[in-house]
């Protein structure tokens, strides 16, 4: 299968160790970044990440930060993806089988990597059951209407990356 | 702080013991789906525009695993959802990320777990700073 894989400052290694996991289980993986520990932020990745699945160019996507919360908000602002926040491996089975869920987002500094492996082997394995209990759900997610002007636009944070680069952040 | 409780079918149960719960603790908790049988899109969708309209501060979403609830309050302008199954998850959401809505699966988590971790959720406060910048991004996304 074709990965795409992001990740935020705070769990860069986990995210190296999950390209490597992948990566000998014969899968191809697309790593979105980030790449070091310099304070970054989220949305990007998330972005770049859940893009690679909506598009078609992935099948499938993996995203962590610290609680995983971040990084999967922004994959699931983009149109089409499903991301699903989970923390043990039956709602990662359900996420697949039941919602279509089409990227994966965990904490690293939640779950530990013998779950996080786990969760991500039974995600990819994991079939998806059309029902049409399931089918009407996901009907309606798609009818929600999503900004799509952000689709690959890679400059769509500049505006908020200059501020802070001038110093209109706090720091702390 | 005015917090709303909301559920699917699924997660009937655990919203009425949290909601007795947390008004027995001397919260204002208004229930956001009473008397309604509604699926966990509209429930999500129900409580995502109770946040938007900010008729609460917060809202607590249950249905059986609580990740479909998360996928559908995400998906709407200005809304920052967390389906979090344990009480560091939801205490560091809302300092981090401004989350407003939590979700939980009621076939996860159990009755006394998910007790702390509305506690913890509604407890936290949003640390600004720097973590602004990624709020903001994620409210231009949708």
């Amino acid at each position: 299968m074709k990965i795409s894989i992001g990740c935020d400052h705070i769990v860069t290694d986990l995210k190296n160790h999950l390209v490597d996991y992948l990566t000998d289980k014969g899968h191809e993986v697309i790593d979105n970044g980030t790449y070091d520990n310099e304070r970054t932020h989220y949305p990007i990745y998330g972005k770049k990440t859940a893009e690679k699945v909506s598009s078609g160019e992935a099948d499938l996507g993996i995203v962590v930060c610290g609680t995983g919360v971040g990084i999967s908000v922004s994959a699931n602002k983009v149109k089409g993806i499903r991301a699903a926040l989970v923390r043990d491996i039956e709602t990662a089975r359900y996420a697949k089988k039941q919602l279509n869920a089409n990227v994966l987002a965990m904490g690293g500094r939640i779950t530990g990597a013998g779950v996080i492996e786990e969760t991500i082997d039974t995600f990819l394995e994991t079939k998806y059951e059309e029902t049409e209990e399931s089918k009407k759900l996901i009907e309606k997610i798609e009818s929600i209407p999503m900004n799509e002007e952000l689709i690959g636009d890679e400059q769509y944070f500049d505006e908020f990356i200059e501020k802070w680069n001038n110093g209109g952040y706090p720091a702390n | 702080m005015k917090i709303a409780i909301a559920s699917d079918e699924n997660g009937l149960q655990l919203k009425n013991h949290l909601k007795a719960h947390l008004e027995k603790q001397g919260y204002d908790v208004s229930d956001a789906t009473s008397n309604q049988s509604l699926d966990l899109f509209d429930a999500a969708t129900e409580v995502a525009k109770v946040i938007s309209n900010k008729e609460a501060d917060r809202a607590i979403m249950i249905d059986e695993y609580g990740v479909g609830s998360s996928i559908v309050a995400n998906k709407y302008k200005g809304i920052i959802c967390a389906n979090v199954a344990d009480e560091h998850s939801a205490e560091m959401t809302v300092r981090h990320n401004s989350t407003k809505i939590i979700t939980l699966g009621s076939g996860i988590v159990g009755n006394k777990l998910a007790e702390k971790i509305c506690e913890a959720f509604i407890k936290a406060d949003y640390d600004g700073g720097r973590h602004q910048i990624r709020v903001d991004m994620v409210n231009k996304m949708c």
